[in-house]
């Protein structure tokens, strides 16, 4: 980076209004993300998440009408003035739908992972490296000689994951890449950012699953109403008494801890538990004060 | 592999060809057969390359499957129309109410339906033989436009995938109580306002999809690698040429009156 | 509570979906019955290796696993989309092979994973009436069903618009919607809580507790554990086409072997208690803090 102070992704007073739509989706967005973190973006349904996704890879306004202000810009570079594909090569967006991330004109999974990188002229040794590198750490060996049309819905997903993730985009943006995973498939996409981010790779990611986000991110920003209302640290975050009211769930730990200060079993002064082992901790520490 | 083509994975000496060579191969035979008028050349082709071709290719059990069902029942319908019926057949050799059987007539039929049953039985031992994957990868190799090559790739996966977008619509509206029962046109009625969607949901598909590709940084540069490498030895390019230029030949010869 | 629009009408989904619990006409007395249930598909996969399982009326039941375990080709062995290799499922007194996929609707509606599979029509209206007009519902029964889906799914504003316009968490409510319409003493969910942000998860627990404050039976499909054991009595645990736990939520949850040989986590409430040694299974935040008042030897409640 030209500056190593400036923020890997910076939005400032970004808006964004669909075409025909009564409202503006974004509405004067500030957002700044420092490289080499792993940033959870929380929100209710209809918040703008997604949106904010497509603006943060240059999809918007680049390939999608509507009216759009502010300035966004990633590395240093305003996506916005550029091209989709040099957007493509700074930011790399894995969407909801797999389906459609698939090229539909690979016969294997294999060459569906290779994909992007013939279309970057990668050398074709260095393919297969990185091939059997992003299938082996998302376990999907299995899979790379079958059709990528014959996949399940969370294998699909992880396919479209990989195809992303082999293609080492400085940024990657990920809206709700695990929604058709079971809990070992989670985590293997979680360990998989984690080992990029320590890479320099800088992750954002939308995510429901609040507890995940504690266990993986740096920061947290919440998006209601499309504005970023909060961004912290997970910790200040998900333990902030506005969280549902902003539609967005607290861990159970949380909830429970909640409880437990509002009958006294909790100090007031204590921060709120959001995983497991600061809950155990809260609660154990309770325990033994009491006996 | 996938069920979306009519590939037969086998090892044979015929799938390990260069895509390429068997390509020029079957386009240089039909480009011979529709150019000499003569119906036994054809057939000569279909005896002497296509058929040991297809046993060579271990998929001469699947092709004359394919022959009983796709084509014989169209060749019976050829002789019978355009040889009873042949509208300038003056040597009658037998009649029975409109119908004439005539010398004319049967020579048209023959010289079509060789060509046709060459044309159709060639392609099928490429299709057999030839892995599409491949296929596309060697026509990359030799310079054909990797937006062309995604084309025809999509287009071969399309329509499974279609259909099995169709068999999941059709199943979930069976399961909220539609009853597909009763005569084939009870059936269609049934099944025509799923078709609407089912287009418009692929027509957003591809919109989708095209940015989805351009994230995948698809047109990005105008030489792309290539994962899978097709072997394309010196023996087979002078053999593609020497086939591409024998076929030439055939036809100027045709042109210039030298074959009649 | 969340001040998010379809969280309030979380709290009327119970009232909306009672309301056609009266119409509702056999719901109540049919039971599933699974006996030795093999199948294997066409590629050679054996997806179930001899699966049994009954489900009593009126009982809710979740289905946990990983992806490939089974759990959706057993689930959809229950309206008859998939039909036995070996074995029999039986719904009340039908057995599935006798039935069309179409007369098993009467019986078990089943909301598909993903919505896209399910939403065909124009409309949200005209889509969540198909299954109400299939099942020969008259008129004024079918649009009171999809009136009365529609709000306890809270789209009853979004009734005319076509599903293509809205979000993929709104599509899934619509796909439960038209589920819910045709008022099926059985409802099996596969995966209902995916993309649903935290009101939309609350939606879906508070409609199952109203399918089964009606009597009628649920049988649902989650990866979410802690949803699971808060809306859950029973608890189904699948790995490797066979069955490894099934029983009350509370000692499937207390069953290591069986979670670890299917990959599932405990609820995090529950790892919370067995880190700090408790013995017993608090299934959600309040009976943990109870729990703890109790450790702690006050028993005082607020």
């Amino acid at each position: 980076m030209a500056n190593a102070n400036a923020p890997m992704i910076e939005l400032s007073g970004v808006g964004f209004a669909y075409e025909d739509a009564e409202r503006f989706t974004l509405a004067n967005l500030d957002l700044r993300i420092d490289a080499g973190t792993v940033t959870g973006i929380v929100g209710a349904s209809g918040a703008g998440k997604t949106t904010l996704a497509k603006t943060i890879a240059g999809f918007i306004p680049l390939n999608e009408g509507g009216t759009y202000r502010g300035a966004a810009s990633v590395a240093g570079r305003v996506l916005a003035e550029g091209t989709l594909s040099e957007a493509a090569a700074a930011v790399g967006l894995v969407t909801q739908n797999p389906f459609n991330q698939i090229s539909g004109a690979r016969f294997t999974v294999r060459e569906e992972l290779a994909f992007g990188l013939e279309n970057r002229s990668v050398p074709r040794d260095e393919m297969e490296r990185r091939v059997d590198e992003v299938a082996a750490r998302l376990r999907l060996e299995p899979l790379l000689d079958r059709s990528p049309y014959a996949l399940s819905g969370g294998q699909m997903q992880l396919v479209a994951i990989a195809s992303m993730v082999i293609m080492q985009p400085p940024v990657l943006v990920m809206d709700e890449p695990t929604s058709q995973l079971d809990p070992a498939g989670t985590r293997l996409v979680y360990d998989v950012l984690s080992t990029l981010s320590d890479g320099g790779t800088t992750v954002v990611i939308i995510e429901h699953k609040t507890e995940l986000l504690h266990e993986h991110c740096d920061s947290i920003a919440v998006l209601a109403g499309g504005l970023i209302v909060q961004h912290g640290t997970p910790g200040a975050v998900l333990a902030d008494d506005r969280l549902t009211s902003w539609g967005v769930g607290e861990t159970r730990v949380t909830t429970a801890a909640r409880l437990a200060r509002e009958r006294g079993l909790l100090p007031v002064e204590r921060a709120l538990p959001i995983g497991v082992d600061d809950a155990v901790e809260a609660f154990s520490t309770q325990t033994g004060a009491a006996s | 592999m996938t069920t979306t083509t009519l590939y037969l994975e086998r090892t044979s000496a015929l799938h390990r060809l260069n895509p390429v060579t068997k390509l020029v191969a079957l386009l240089s035979i039909i480009l011979a057969v529709f150019a000499v008028p003569h119906w036994w050349i054809p057939l000569g082709i279909v005896a002497v390359v296509i058929v040991p071709a297809a046993v060579l290719g271990r998929v001469g059990g699947r092709l004359l499957r394919l022959f009983l069902i796709l084509l014989l029942p169209l060749l019976v319908v050829l002789f019978l129309i355009q040889g009873l019926f042949y509208p300038d057949g003056s040597t009658v050799l037998w009649e029975w109410g409109l119908a004439q059987l005539t010398t004319e007539g049967l020579l048209f039929a023959i010289t079509i339906g060789s060509r046709l049953t060459a044309l159709v039985l060639g392609s099928l031992v490429f299709v057999l033989t030839t892995d599409p994957a491949r296929l596309m990868s060697a026509l990359t190799q030799v310079g054909m436009s990797p937006k062309i090559a995604y084309v025809i790739s999509a287009s071969l996966q399309i329509i499974p995938a279609f259909q099995a977008r169709a068999q999941s619509i059709l199943l979930a509206q069976q399961a909220r109580g539609l009853a597909i029962v009763g005569s084939p046109l009870k059936r269609a009625r049934a099944l025509l306002p799923l078709l609407g969607p089912l287009i418009l949901g692929m027509i957003t598909d591809v919109d989708e999809r095209s940015t989805a590709m351009e994230a995948r940084a698809f047109g990005a540069t105008p030489k792309p690698t290539s994962l899978i490498i097709v072997p394309d030895p010196v023996g087979e390019r002078v053999a593609r040429w020497l086939m591409f230029l024998s076929a030439i030949a055939v036809v100027v010869l045709v042109v210039v009156g030298v074959i009649a | 509570m969340s001040e998010s629009g379809h969280a309030e009408s979380a709290g009327a989904a119970a009232g909306a979906a009672a309301g056609a619990a009266a119409d509702a006409s056999s719901a109540g007395d049919i039971a599933i019955s699974v006996r030795g249930l093999v199948h294997t598909y066409p590629s050679g996969v054996t997806a179930l290796q001899g699966v049994d399982l009954d489900v009593a009326p009126g009982e809710r039941v979740a289905i946990v696993g990983q992806n490939g375990a089974g759990k959706t080709t057993l689930v959809r062995h229950l309206n008859g989309m998939v039909r036995p290799t070996e074995g029999e499922v039986r719904i009340g007194d039908w057995s599935t092979t006798e039935k069309s996929i179409a007369e098993l609707a009467h019986r078990v509606g089943y909301v598909f994973q993903n919505p896209d599979e399910q939403i065909f029509a124009r409309t949200v209206a005209t889509d969540v009436g198909f299954g109400p007009k299939n099942l020969g519902f008259d008129e004024e029964r079918a649009q009171r069903a999809v009136s009365d889906a529609l709000e306890a799914v809270g789209l009853a504003h979004e009734a005319d618009v076509h599903p293509h316009h809205l979000s993929l968490s709104e599509r899934k409510r619509i796909a439960i919607a038209a589920v819910l319409a045709m008022q099926t003493p059985i409802v099996v969910l596969d995966e209902p809580t995916t993309g649903q942000d935290d009101a939309g998860v609350q939606l879906i627990a508070a409609i199952v507790g109203s399918l089964i404050a009606q009597g009628r039976t649920v049988v649902a499909i989650t990866h979410d554990m802690d949803f699971c054991i808060e809306n859950f009595d029973r608890v189904v645990v699948m790995a490797q086409g066979e069955v490894r736990a099934d029983g009350p939520a509370e000692e499937v949850f207390a069953d290591v072997a069986a979670l670890e040989a299917a990959a599932v986590e405990p609820p995090q409430l529950l790892r919370v208690a067995r880190a700090l040694g408790w013995s017993g299974t608090p299934r959600d935040a309040r009976a943990f803090v109870d729990q703890l008042a109790q450790q702690r030897g006050s028993g005082s409640s607020a």
